[in-house]
């Protein structure tokens, strides 16, 4: 295409939303964003692409956007330069980590902007300033995927790709509503229905993935273990359990199934009918090909990393790993969640999930970087909300790259006063948020369309996105500004020209992706990682033949049954679970600013069952108190069946809405808060129509 | 001079061109010539995008870019009369040429209908089309009854029936029917469609009919047009393209094929409107209950056109917010285009829902063609 000068120009690049990583040409004439086109050469959407996607250019050029960088003086905000916002950036953490040790300092990365700003920040957090202290936000939604699988299978990533349901004989889709959160891996979901494959949704609600599915199975929210033991002590019990696979491929086995013993009937925890529960358990273990797709509703909870271990449980019991057809498979939700965490933007790993705790490891790192021997830290740094709950005591300055904490963490009152204890916050953005009225400095970013770098999907595959056009006013690269700070402190190691040189910079310390070069991402196929060589093709399908573990065998668990840590009681009678809804993405800084989406779902509302709303006179539409022992906010009424009685559902994305009510109880494996269950009461406000 | 209805055969004078363009590389240079005349201002073309399945939309001015154009890449998919519409608003007064498949010409005629665009700003250089693959879909095609790894083709054609590619070290070529029965091969709206020669464009090209010692290095040029004829004449007369007259046993070649491809899209519409009849109503409100309302089949569609305060209208019957879609949002949507429908298939190709969506549209408008007077007056066309 060199040899053409064309004034309409299309630029492969991938979707900014799910984790699908849907590929999309943006559509660029004279230098503007004009729309969004189908690429209907990607293998993984070909060309088809959901609300979000379709309208995912709209914001881009929005005249809200961020345009210079903003200084707090007197408790207003200024524009400043880049000179002086740079500067106070490095003397504040420099002092702050001189002051108050490594500890004090915190670095949010988001899972929405590519891999190459998540790794150039854990970077400066580690190089800069000997700290763990460096998180994303998996933490909060598959943080305990990569837990969980980790302790099960070896690795913490989804087995198999999208398509490859496909090649299945029975797809059980357990607490995902993947028509709305990630719509084109539901499309694959589709496909295979229409191919005759069966569809079973288990989930507490009836939500639009449900209404698709063969079998709907609701069961009690959060009751995930029992059912899961119940299901395996009736494989056990019926001896349809692989015993082959389990002798040469796992173990664990006698744990398990001497914990299951006591789920035989647990009806009373999980409200599903003992028929119903041996049927599902007779479905799964004797199909030929069976695949569990998972997603937040396992684990987004205290016991998210034992609700991911469960699922494994069920597919190394039947020996449904490790080949086409089958596998358990988080949908990760954000576009870059499975990257974030990849890139190292975790506290206890670097890239590649090479452990801090390992001296080899440290050792290895340091040299890279050019460090002193023995400077980078060994200790397991502070997560996501543990952060939060650390702000004024132990952490004293922040910087939150792309990140709405105020609206999408747990408990939102909470996380206002946190980070009013703050000494220094950044917060660097491409849009004014609810949580920029906290910050010292507000640093402008780039967004998808207006810079290149990588997300990595799902199911493990490297996508190129490609820079359309030039970022608003004096916005700059992330990776870049992240670079200007360590190049104010000077530190060498953060002289990168382009994105592409922070990726190879990733590469070079990074065995599992050593492989995956810009040059073979040209082709959307691109690659999935682990990919460890040059001439390496890639991995579509984890533990074949062997699984990732140390010792290549599966373990299986014996895992009880625990309550989530706040549950309806006289008080708060009805339990809340949160999710999202197809039209809006997040904290809807971006799907609102697109007409369609905010024309679909322009307020908060909360699901509640007809039953529940005749006792209380609520009527549809009705705006209503919603309260929890963390806030209260206004919402509108939405009666339905589509929740059962004492359930109610509150989709996560608006600000004085769910996250006003949630619950900061965390996971102990995964440090995962308790964002889909809590306790509420629901009153009527004297008056509303 | 030419005439409308004339039948040639042209090829370009340019050694080079001829070289990389196929049967003579006559379409090409007539778009360069209409650039380099000044007869359009800016040309729509289509490029090879990161291989031979991905065809790429390009708007050049410099006749020199055309170059990069030329050749057919039978799995791009893409339609450009909506394009034209949405991208080159610019274009406003300006004269644009393009290369159009039927679908591509009629979508061009029903925007002219509704005033959206107007032809006399349009120079189009129709090309045959059998009907085209979609790239994904190609390339499986090729791994899985090919045998051929879908990266080492160098060049692929649709020509006598059958679907070809050469590849590094051999080429292969499969019948279409075989591909077809098998579930691969063209887009099931491809396979029905009956404007296999454009001739409501200005100039319908292509290679049926070129035979004897022109095959392979001319092209097939039947002129449709007063505009036609001037394009054809003016670049002749400027030494760019040399012409002469038709082989009439290659009109009568070209002719079968057309037929024979007339008889392939009745056969299609036989099979596929049959199979639909008996519980059409079942089938649109089971296949429709998936709709992730994502809005692709009005983005896409050439003569679905949006009111522009269409976000502040009182919905009765459409839940805000709500998937799958109620009923309505299809049903307005058919009605909306009933008698319109050219059967492009972008609303079905692009649906992340699986719908099949241009089976029902075009099922309703050539069932409506039949019995009822057109409200907006006849096509030019009839498909």
């Amino acid at each position: 295409m060199s040899e053409i000068t064309s004034t309409l120009k299309y630029v492969p690049t991938t979707c900014p939303y799910c984790g699908v990583g849907c590929g999309l040409n943006l559509v660029v004439s004279d230098g503007k964003l004009v729309g969004v086109e189908p690429n209907k050469r990607s293998p993984i959407n070909e060309g088809k692409l959901c609300p979000k996607g379709m309208t995912c250019w709209e914001h881009v050029q929005n005249p809200d956007r961020l345009t210079k960088p903003k200084i707090k003086k007197n408790g207003k905000f200024v524009d400043a330069s880049w000179e002086e916002a740079i500067d106070l950036i490095a003397k504040k953490f420099k002092e702050t980590s001189d002051k108050y040790g490594p500890k004090s300092l915190g670095f949010q990365t988001s899972c929405r902007t590519v891999n190459e700003d998540c790794y150039a920040l854990q970077k400066l957090a580690r190089v800069g300033f000997q700290t763990n202290n460096v998180d994303n936000c998996a933490r909060i939604c598959h943080g305990p995927s990569v837990a969980g699988l980790s302790l099960s299978f070896g690795s913490g990533a989804a087995t198999n790709t999208f398509e490859d349901v496909l090649n299945s004989d029975l797809i059980v889709m357990w607490g995902s509503n993947a028509v709305e959160a990630h719509p084109l891996a539901g499309r694959r979901v589709m496909q295979a229905k229409k191919k005759g494959i069966k569809v079973i949704v288990v989930d507490p609600r009836l939500s639009a993935t449900a209404r698709l599915a063969d079998e709907w199975i609701r069961f009690n929210p959060s009751t995930h273990i029992a059912l899961a033991n119940s299901m395996m002590y009736w494989i056990i019990r019926e001896g349809l359990q692989n015993t082959v696979f389990i002798n040469e491929r796992t173990k664990g086995f006698d744990d398990l199934k001497k914990t299951v013993e006591n789920y035989a009937d647990c009806e009373e925890i999980h409200g599903v009918p003992l028929e119903t529960v041996k049927s599902l358990a007779r479905q799964y273990a004797k199909a030929k090909n069976a695949v569990i797709i998972y997603c937040l509703g396992i684990t987004e909870l205290t016991t998210g990393t034992d609700n991911v271990r469960s699922m494994g449980n069920l597919a190394l019991l039947t020996g449904n790993v490790g080949r086409p057809g089958v596998g358990v498979n988080p949908l990760r939700g954000q576009n870059n969640v499975q990257g974030a965490c990849d890139m190292g933007a975790y506290p206890n790993v670097y890239s590649g999930y090479q452990a801090v705790a390992v001296a080899d490891n440290r050792a290895k790192m340091e040299k890279a970087w050019g460090m002193k021997e023995g400077s980078l830290p060994d200790w397991y740094g502070s997560t996501l909300t543990e952060q939060i709950n650390d702000c004024g005591e132990v952490v004293k300055a922040m910087w939150v790259l792309g990140l709405n904490p105020v609206v999408s963490y747990p408990d939102s009152n909470h996380v206002m006063r946190s980070f009013e204890k703050l000494d220094f916050l950044v917060m660097q953005d491409i849009f004014w948020t609810e949580s920029c009225e906290y910050a010292d400095v507000v640093l402008p970013g780039t967004c998808f369309a207006e810079k290149d770098g990588t997300f990595t999907s799902g199911e493990r595959r490297v996508n190129r996105v490609r820079k359309a056009v030039d970022g608003p006013g004096e916005s700059k690269y992330d990776w870049e500004i992240i670079g200007m700070v360590a190049k104010k402190m000077g530190l060498s190691g953060f002289d990168w020209k382009t994105a592409k040189d922070v990726w190879d910079d990733m590469r070079s310390v990074t065995p599992g992706q050593f492989g995956v070069t810009y040059e073979k991402m040209e082709k959307p196929e691109s690659v999935h990682w682990p990919c460890p060589a040059i001439d390496h093709p890639g991995t579509p399908i984890l533990h074949v033949g062997k699984f990732a573990a140390a010792d290549g065998k599966g373990t299986m668990f014996g895992l009880e049954y625990r309550p989530p840590a706040e549950v309806a009681d006289a008080e708060y009678p009805f339990t809340l679970m949160t999710g999202r809804v197809i039209f809006h993405y997040h904290t809807r800084t971006q799907t609102d600013r697109a007409k369609q989406l905010h024309y679909e779902v322009p307020a908060s509302y909360i699901q509640i069952n007809t039953i529940d709303a005749k006792k209380l006179g609520i009527k549809e539409n009705e705006k209503i108190k919603v309260s929890s022992r963390r806030g209260e906010i206004e919402t509108l009424a939405h009666v339905s069946d589509d929740v059962a009685p004492g359930v109610t559902y509150m989709a996560m994305h608006f600000h004085k809405g769910a996250n006003t009510l949630t619950n900061t109880a965390l996971d102990p494996l995964s440090k995962m808060p308790e964002l889909k269950h809590c306790a509420i009461k629901i009153e009527k406000i004297a008056g509303a129509k | 001079m030419a005439k409308k209805g004339e039948m040639l055969y042209a090829w370009t004078n340019d050694a080079a061109l001829a070289k990389k363009a196929e049967c003579g590389g006559a379409v090409t240079e007539l778009l360069k010539y209409a650039l380099e005349s000044k007869t359009v201002d800016a040309v729509l073309a289509v490029t090879r995008g990161v291989d031979l399945y991905d065809a790429v939309p390009v708007l050049v001015s410099d006749p020199k870019s055309l170059d990069a154009c030329a050749g057919s890449l039978h799995c791009g998919t893409i339609l450009l009369s909506k394009l034209v519409m949405e991208y080159a608003p610019k274009m406003a007064g300006k004269k644009l040429g393009l290369v159009v498949k039927g679908c591509d010409m009629m979508g061009l005629l029903e925007l002219a209908e509704r005033k959206l665009v107007n032809l006399d700003n349009i120079v189009m250089i129709g090309v045959n089309c059998g009907g085209s693959v979609s790239p994904v879909a190609a390339r499986k095609m090729i791994t899985e009854k090919f045998s051929v790894d879908p990266n080492t083709v160098t060049k692929e054609e649709i020509d006598k029936g059958q679907f070809i590619i050469e590849y590094e070290g051999g080429h292969k070529g499969i019948s279409m029917d075989e591909l077809e029965e098998a579930g691969y091969g063209r887009r099931s709206n491809c396979r029905r469609c009956k404007v296999k020669i454009p001739r409501q464009a200005d100039l319908a090209c292509g290679n049926w009919g070129v035979i004897g010692d022109k095959a392979g290095k001319a092209t097939f040029v039947e002129v449709c047009s007063e505009k036609g004829a001037k394009l054809l004449d003016g670049a002749v007369k400027a030494k760019k393209l040399t012409t002469e007259p038709a082989n009439p046993k290659g009109v009568e070649i070209r002719g079968k094929v057309e037929n024979a491809m007339l008889k392939l899209g009745d056969k299609w519409r036989k099979h596929d409107f049959e199979a639909l009849a008996p519980a059409l109503w079942e089938t649109i409100a089971k296949e429709t209950s998936r709709c992730m309302k994502c809005g692709a089949c009005i983005e896409h569609c050439p003569v679905c056109v949006t009111r522009a305060d269409k976000y502040q209208q009182p919905d009765l019957m459409i839940r805000h917010g709500f998937i799958p879609a109620d009923p309505m949002f299809h049903l307005r949507r058919f009605a909306h285009i009933s008698d319109s429908c050219i059967n492009c298939g972008q609303c079905e190709e692009c649906c992340p829902s699986e719908i099949p969506l241009a089976l029902f549209s075009h099922a309703i408008r050539t069932e409506a063609d039949k019995f009822f007077e057109p409200k907006l007056g006849k096509s030019a066309y009839t498909n």
